[in-house]
């Protein structure tokens, strides 16, 4: 069932021309959803139309197929985590905690036990009497997740509320989300331009450019099959490689305007290696190379631009010439619109795909 | 064992200079602010003769705190002090009750016609009111509230130093923080009593302190609108103690002084270290 559903979104601010027109989106109950995009891209605003906190320009919002147009963001039964926290300075932890329960006039005892059970759960016990000021990043963090959960809102939304963290942090914090969503099974809204970590936690990824919606799947689906040439850039990392259809000679057909590949796909050749016949070459000449340990990246220039390989192997390629192999299975097609076509490369309108 | 050889602490002249300097220049800032209250204070306590000497004494072995009574006999100095604290308390009232929402909407809303308001209320601030005590004056006597406490409470019941002190406080306050209130199901009133006001507390007290010190020292206000000793507020009754038939008592006069000054002086005590914190605001982290 869809918990959230937005029809006809359009936003403006101002006389300005529209930053979201026209958005239609749903998302489902008990789903960890990603609004992932660029910065600038209405990802931000969507989640605040949702949250009540920006009035839309046309269109709708409904929560449980209900419209909250006329509900104030207080009575939408939701809860939200800002990116620098907005907890208030002049509360005590505990205090900040209750703020909300006491604005929705639960009783003093059942206040007291949620407090205590959420204190427990994110371990703030010990700090409960402090004041924000007095805590580390990471604190002021789960205060900010306690004061959304102890509400027990029917919706979480976030803001990119591991964007103020030190990486390691952020590792960690990005598992205990995970944690709390399958525990409890609640619907998470997420906005991240981080892809890593919208791939790492969602169960469904939102992308978006420019106040559109550009793919909307399943974190596999949406690595798989990017439904554009915008999505194969933005997700993987690095990203796909897509050139120019060019490269691929009379192996496509016209109506393919650009091919790509995930640097994983593709392999490196020595100079004496002969390809198998179900592969794309092409020449190029390695300008960077990082070691990881498990894997070797690559960075090559060739003829229609540069692309990155990820090689899995235990040889490594020296500097210079070298030629890259990729599987025609794995060579996705797009078509003059940047749309997907499929994947294999076409010759007429057949596939040729393993 | 090897003995490690201390190097001797060595002061370097210049900068041993430039501490005493600066002692030296706070110490006579210090006085500067001091003497006043010092002279006051020691003239309130010399006998007649004393307040005459030339050239003045600063220093009184027999002091005469029989000064202070006189002042009570001379004037109604309890009933004075009941007029002032009500005057006072009736204007900070006032001025919490219109300032503080005003503060609010001019900082946080932005409604049609809001700029030219606040610009509208900040003009105001330019006109003395030594201009407008005449019509004033004339309307409270057609209401017949010449001689009662609400001519004067009345024209400072709001002010546009504070609201416009305020709502530069209220500005800092980042907008995410009155959203996470909203989402709290917090409402505006809630949002200014548990949010703004307690974040905006150094700039509430020191507006609380310059509103108190301003009311309290009015004289010519009270002079104007009060014809009678039953409303008269303090200032008013000890410029009072001046006209006497024997030439001014100067000694009197500065233990009435004493006595208006020593409910500031404890405001001010007790409101120092939030004063200094409100000019030198750095907001929360």
């Amino acid at each position: 069932m869809d918990k959230i559903t937005l029809k006809d979104i359009t936003k403006c601010y101002g006389k300005n021309p529209p930053v979201i027109e026209g958005l239609n989106l749903s998302i489902e109950e008990g789903s960890f959803t990603i609004l992932l995009g660029p910065s600038g891209c209405g990802k931000s605003t969507v989640l605040r139309m949702i949250a009540g906190l920006e009035k839309t320009t046309a269109g709708d919002v409904q929560i449980d197929g209900v419209s909250v147009r006329d509900v104030e963001p207080g009575d939408r039964n939701i809860a939200m985590v800002f990116q620098n926290y907005a907890l208030y300075p002049t509360m005590t932890v505990r205090e900040n905690i209750e703020f909300g329960l006491k604005n929705m006039k639960v009783p003093k005892e059942e206040r007291n036990k949620r407090i205590e059970e959420i204190s427990e759960m994110v371990g703030l016990t010990e700090y409960l009497s402090r004041k924000p000021a007095n805590l580390s990043g990471g604190q002021r963090q789960r205060v900010a997740l306690a004061r959304a959960i102890v509400k027990k809102p029917a919706v979480f939304l976030m803001d990119e509320p591991l964007s103020n963290l030190d990486a390691k942090l952020r590792a960690q914090i990005r598992t205990d989300l995970i944690e709390l969503h399958q525990k409890l099974g609640t619907t998470f809204v997420y906005v991240t331009h981080d892809q890593v970590e919208a791939m790492s936690m969602g169960t469904d990824i939102i992308l978006m450019e420019s106040g559109k919606i550009q793919q909307h799947a399943a974190p596999a689906q949406l690595y798989a099959e990017p439904a554009n040439v915008f999505a194969a850039r933005f997700i993987g990392s690095p990203p796909m490689n897509v050139l120019s259809a060019a490269v691929a000679g009379d192996k496509v057909s016209p109506k393919v305007e650009k091919i790509g590949f995930r640097p994983e796909k593709a392999r490196l050749m020595s100079e004496e290696e002969v390809p198998g016949l179900r592969e794309l070459v092409i020449s190029g000449e390695v300008v960077a190379r990082e070691m990881l340990g498990d894997q070797t990246q690559y960075k090559l220039t060739t003829g229609f631009g540069s692309v990155s390989v990820k090689d899995f192997g235990d040889s490594v390629y020296s500097y210079g010439a070298c030629r890259i192999a990729v599987p025609y299975k794995d060579v996705a097609c797009f078509d003059a619109a940047q749309k997907l076509i499929g994947f294999g490369l076409l010759r007429g309108d057949q596939f040729v795909a393993d | 064992m090897t003995s490690v050889q201390k190097k001797p602490l060595r002061i370097k002249p210049i900068r041993c200079v430039g501490t005493v300097l600066k002692i030296l220049i706070d110490l006579l800032i210090a006085l500067i602010f001091f003497i006043p209250f010092y002279w006051m204070f020691i003239t309130s306590v010399k006998t007649l003769g004393q307040t005459l000497l030339m050239p003045p004494s600063f220093w009184v072995s027999d002091p005469q705190w029989g000064n202070f009574a006189v002042v009570f006999q001379k004037i109604d100095i309890l009933g004075m002090l009941k007029n002032s604290l009500i005057v006072t308390a009736g204007t900070l009232f006032c001025q919490c009750v219109t300032v503080i929402p005003a503060a609010y909407a001019f900082a946080r809303y932005r409604f049609k016609g809001s700029k030219i308001l606040f610009g509208v209320t900040l003009a105001t601030m330019m006109i003395p009111s030594q201009l407008i005590f005449l019509p004033v004056y004339l309307m409270f006597s057609k209401w017949g509230m010449i001689n009662t406490y609400w001519s004067l409470i009345l024209p400072s019941a709001s002010s546009a130093f504070a609201i416009f002190m305020l709502r530069q406080t209220f500005k800092q306050v980042s907008e995410e923080l009155l959203e996470a209130a909203r989402l709290d199901k917090a409402g505006e009133f809630k949002i200014i009593t548990r949010i703004m006001l307690p974040l905006a507390r150094p700039t509430v007290v020191t507006l609380t302190m310059l509103t108190f010190i301003n009311v309290w020292n009015d004289y010519f206000w009270p002079l104007v609108m009060t014809t009678k000793a039953d409303v008269r507020t303090l200032p008013v009754g000890i410029a009072s103690l001046r006209m006497t038939e024997s030439g001014v008592n100067y000694q009197i006069m500065m233990a009435g002084n004493v006595i208006l000054v020593i409910p500031v002086l404890i405001v001010f005590f007790f409101a120092q270290k939030q004063i200094i914190k409100a000019f030198t605001y750095t907001g929360v982290k």
